[in-house]
């Protein structure tokens, strides 16, 4: 059973909006009814990578609006509400209800309705008399945004901020605990599988994990759960395991410059819930959207800039090709014998012609979505010098020290402020040994040049922190990232003539967890089984090899974790298949604005002030 | 076993909420009585909205039903098609079926013409909402575009059955005996360049039933067949040696007959170019209505900035007004202040 997430969810939609009514195989109901969806912001986002415009008139509907949109009466239809259950939305409800807006009011929550509200609603319909056009109830798990098979978010934002916040209480912390287990919760849900779960010990990543184990336990043993179809026979090569990690395991990959395809596209242009804007190339906005129904960013958002580039070209002269080839059969080359029979010939081309007319404007217009891309990603990387950026970061995290002249160099030279963070953030993470008067020379510089270092003081604080910790006790999380570098660093030697990538420690873990065979390296991960009764411990037949896994990843993730997984999963023989999710997705800067956010709090604070709101 | 995990994904809780409802209603019985009578009067007109809400609703769902049940008997046609062999031709059932389906979508058209003019009817008269006209207008669209997929599903269908027949009546030629070769070797003798008669004698049967249907597509169909016969033509030029003295009275009949066919001949090629043009026509029409996202509202964002900047502006001046204002009563103030002053000191 491949995990699919994305087709999941679809189908998950597909049959609300057909009023929760089994759906036929040609994907519509069997009766052909018109309704009207309506929306919050959270489900809009949930909505708009999955479902376009055309679906959903195919589906039978008609108009969508927000929730909070002044809306018109439409009598005589029902409509489907798609909300979050929150107070707000209930009173829009019945808002809407009291003035009878529409005929009958399907109400699909995207999580499970608390009974507080849901008395709420009763009563707030009743008094308005108008109970009878709630039609149906129901809670629909689907709490989560799906960008792409493989990758989800639970668009929550600034969860590392609040994690590590140190005036944060205990119970601020457990909200939000709660909270990233209710978003686990529904992915699981709409999976329909119960999972092994491990992660490493200390830190948010057990909390959110026993409070998940717990909370899966609670449910499985009251009768009409959702997991009804893993079904008595449950073995360990059937259940996928789920790995949670904190971002502080490694800080590195949230704040580094990449130059692959994907990674590049996110960060710089800012990818939002698979839509991106851009300069067109005749002056104007122009909006595209990438996903996994373009072919170009299926097969190539994992290949480094310069290759795509390439890729471009060759598609294009293929292209070009495939049209002259066109042009000859049905152009002005072969007038000579044109008598009737060839008439019949020629319109018999010319109707090939014709329908292979919407294929080949299709690739056209892929292909000009992707130079145009590939374009003004071009300017920017000149701009902002971001190749010499990543291959020098690359270069630190292989080696694990850089030239001292070459790291002033950069700091010095031209660049965006924020690029210039980051490079010293890496540089300070990179580093096994904290050389005192490297680092001061570094912060001078950053200082010269008026960036605010309240990030990088955060990150020097957190250093000295886990280092004194990894002195302290052996069986500490550190001791896997420990391990993890120094077999990478060992190894990077070889590595270097093999390939050019690095393995992520992320990965490097979940490929342990996946074979399941002891290793000193994780024994330090926790496991917990929902399904098995709390007594017994140490299940060892649950410890083989896993061909399917889920990573979460508490905090912030984004692409790079993400295609470093997938190609680990490519990799393998056989295929195994890797769901990666995260709190929400960021790119380079917002994760270090949410640092410099904590490094302020703290007090490390420098003489530029950032006054952002979280 | 995929609809049973499809169920278990979500949850219903419609009867909880309906056990809350009946709770609360037995606490709130007594105070609802006062609110009956204006309820009543609100219902008693938007009952008149809802019956003609109700009139178009009811005519689209037929429409729909209909255009599902004529694509139910588009896909039988469509098998039949398919199976027929040359000497199990289901000519009869395969005429029938067209003849009713032709039917059907005639109606459907003139169904959803009338449906338009309701609903544009009905918005004119005002007491609509906005959102009842564009969902209106947009179950109008939505209906025409699926009347057009069956039209063009239809269209298909006709096709692939004429080339079907088209397969046959060559198979037929290779079966069967010389004696309709004997009648078409003289239209080769006449005109080797006509290239197209090829038994038309044997075409006969076929071609009536298809001719008494009348609409457009199908009188391309013959045509089409004669396309197929010009390869047993080439054949049969290798034979124009045979009988050239037989049948002259028939040979000015056929001669005739060759004319007809090489201009039916063109004519189907005509038609042939206008079903390109027609699909050009929708290419470029669909252009229009590739993927939106549902969050692509432009208005939505450019409401809520004119909304935003219109309570700056509003908030602006209320912050200069208040100020002009104070200064104002400051003045007085210091004025009086200053009259105490004189007067006194």
């Amino acid at each position: 059973m491949a995990l699919n997430l994305r087709q999941k969810q679809t189908e998950c939609i597909t049959r609300m909006l057909n009023l929760n009514q089994p759906v036929n195989a040609t994907g519509t109901a069997n009766e052909e009814v018109y309704k009207i969806l309506i929306y919050d912001k959270f489900c809009q986002n949930i909505l708009s990578p999955l479902i376009h415009v055309k679906d959903l008139r195919k589906h039978g509907v008609t108009l969508y609006f927000l929730i909070d949109k002044d809306r018109k009466p439409v009598h005589d239809v029902p409509a489907v509400y798609f909300v979050q259950p929150s107070q707000a939305n209930i009173q829009r409800i019945m808002a809407d209800t009291s003035r009878s807006l529409y005929d009958s009011f399907h109400l699909n929550f995207s999580s499970s309705i608390p009974r507080p509200l849901l008395e709420d609603l009763a009563s707030g319909t009743l008094s308005s008399d108008s109970i009878h056009r709630i039609s149906k109830v129901h809670d629909q798990y689907l709490e989560f945004v799906t960008l792409e098979d493989g990758l989800f978010s639970l668009a929550q934002k600034s969860t590392y901020v609040q994690l590590n916040d140190p005036s944060a209480g205990d119970r601020e912390i457990e909200e939000i605990v709660d909270r990233i287990v209710n978003g686990l919760f529904c992915i699981l849900a709409t999976l329909a599988v119960v999972p092994i779960i491990r992660c490493p010990r200390g830190g948010p990543a057990e909390m959110v994990a026993s409070a998940l184990d717990q909370r899966l336990r609670d449910h499985l043993l009251s009768k009409n759960n959702l997991f009804t179809e893993g079904g008595s026979f449950v073995s360990s090569f059937q259940r996928p395991i789920l790995c949670i990690f904190d971002r502080n395991f490694e800080l590195s990959v949230g704040i580094q410059h990449d130059f692959r395809y994907r990674p590049l596209v996110h960060d710089v242009l800012g990818l939002r819930l698979n839509r991106l804007s851009v300069q067109g190339e005749k002056g104007g906005m122009r909006s595209y959207e990438l996903d996994s129904s373009d072919p170009f960013w299926v097969a190539n958002g994992s290949l480094e800039f310069p290759e795509v580039a390439v890729e471009i070209e060759t598609q294009l002269n293929k292209y070009k090709k495939d049209v002259d080839e066109v042009n000859r059969r049905t152009g002005g080359t072969d007038g000579a014998e044109f008598d009737e029979t060839d008439l019949t010939g020629n319109t018999k081309h010319l109707m090939n012609a014709v329908n292979s007319l919407p294929e080949l404007t299709e690739r056209k217009q892929v292909i000009d979505k992707h130079t145009n891309i590939a374009t003004v990603l071009l300017g920017e990387i000149k701009e902002r010098l971001l190749d010499s950026y990543a291959k020098k970061e690359n270069d630190m995290l292989v080696r694990g020290s850089i030239d001292r002249n070459e790291l002033l160099g950069v700091l010095k030279g031209k660049g965006m402020k924020m690029d210039k963070l980051r490079f010293a953030i890496m540089y300070l993470i990179s580093s096994e040994s904290i050389n005192q008067s490297e680092v001061e020379s570094v912060e001078a510089a950053l200082r010269e040049s008026e960036v605010d270092t309240s990030a990088f003081q955060y990150v020097k604080k957190l250093k000295s922190l886990n280092a004194s910790m990894a002195s302290a006790s052996s069986a500490s999380r550190n001791n896997i990232v420990d391990w993890a570098e120094k077999i990478y660093a060992v190894t990077a030697g070889v590595k270097n003539l093999l390939s050019s990538d690095r393995q992520l420690a992320l990965t490097r873990t979940v490929e342990l967890l996946m074979e399941g065979k002891p290793n000193p390296e994780i024994d330090g991960c926790l496991v917990f089984d929902p399904r098995s009764p709390k007594s017994s411990s140490g299940s060892s037949h649950l410890r083989g090899p896993f061909k399917e896994a889920i990573v979460f990843m508490i905090g912030g993730g984004n692409y790079v974790e993400y295609g470093s997984l997938q190609e680990f999963a490519q990799l393998q023989q056989p295929v195994k298949h890797v769901i990666y999710g995260t709190t929400e997705i960021l790119t380079g800067a917002e994760f270090v604005e949410q640092l410099a956010f904590l490094g302020h709090k703290m007090g490390l604070g420098s003489n530029v002030a950032a006054s952002t709101h979280f | 076993m995929h609809v049973k995990s499809a169920q278990s994904t979500f949850r219903d809780r419609t009867q909880e909420f309906q056990s809350i409802a009946e709770q609360r209603k037995k606490s709130f019985s007594s105070g609802s009585v006062p609110n009956g009578s204006s309820s009543s009067s609100k219902s008693e007109e938007q009952r008149s909205v809802v019956a003609i809400q109700s009139e178009f609703n009811r005519r689209a769902s037929k429409i729909g039903y209909g255009i599902h049940q004529t694509s139910q008997k588009l896909a039988k046609l469509a098998k039949l098609a398919k199976r027929t062999s040359v000497f199990d031709d289901p000519t009869k059932e395969i005429q029938e079926l067209t003849g009713l389906i032709k039917q059907d979508i005639t109606a459907l058209n003139s169904a959803v013409v009338d449906l338009q003019l309701l609903s544009n009817s009905r918005n004119e008269s005002g007491n609509i909402s906005s959102d009842t006209t564009s969902h209106s207008t947009t179950v109008v669209d939505d209906l025409k575009n699926r009347l057009m997929s069956t039209t063009k599903e239809f269209k298909e269908v006709l096709t692939m059955r004429t080339e079907n027949m088209k397969v046959h009546e060559n198979r037929r030629q290779l079966f069967s005996s010389t004696a309709s070769k004997d009648s078409t070797n003289p239209f080769v003798r006449q005109r080797p360049l006509a290239a197209r008669s090829a038994a038309s004698s044997s075409n006969a049967p076929p071609p009536p039933p298809w001719a008494n249907g009348s609409p457009s597509s199908s009188q391309s169909f013959p045509r089409k067949q004669m396309d197929g016969e010009s390869q047993p033509l080439l054949q049969h030029q290798q034979h124009h040696q045979q009988q050239q003295e037989q049948q002259l009275v028939p040979l000015q009949d056929s001669y005739m007959q060759s004319r007809a066919e090489t201009l039916q001949n063109v004519e189907s090629t005509i038609h042939e170019l206008s079903s390109i043009f027609n699909q050009l026509a929708t290419l470029v029409s669909q252009q229009g209505e590739i993927a939106i996202r549902i969050d692509e509202n432009m208005d939505d964002t450019v409401a809520n900035v004119e909304g935003a900047q219109g309570a700056l502006l509003k908030y602006l001046n209320s912050i200069s007004s208040n100020r002009w204002l104070m200064i104002k009563i400051f003045f007085v103030l210091i004025f009086f202040l200053m009259v105490f002053l004189f007067f006194v000191a």
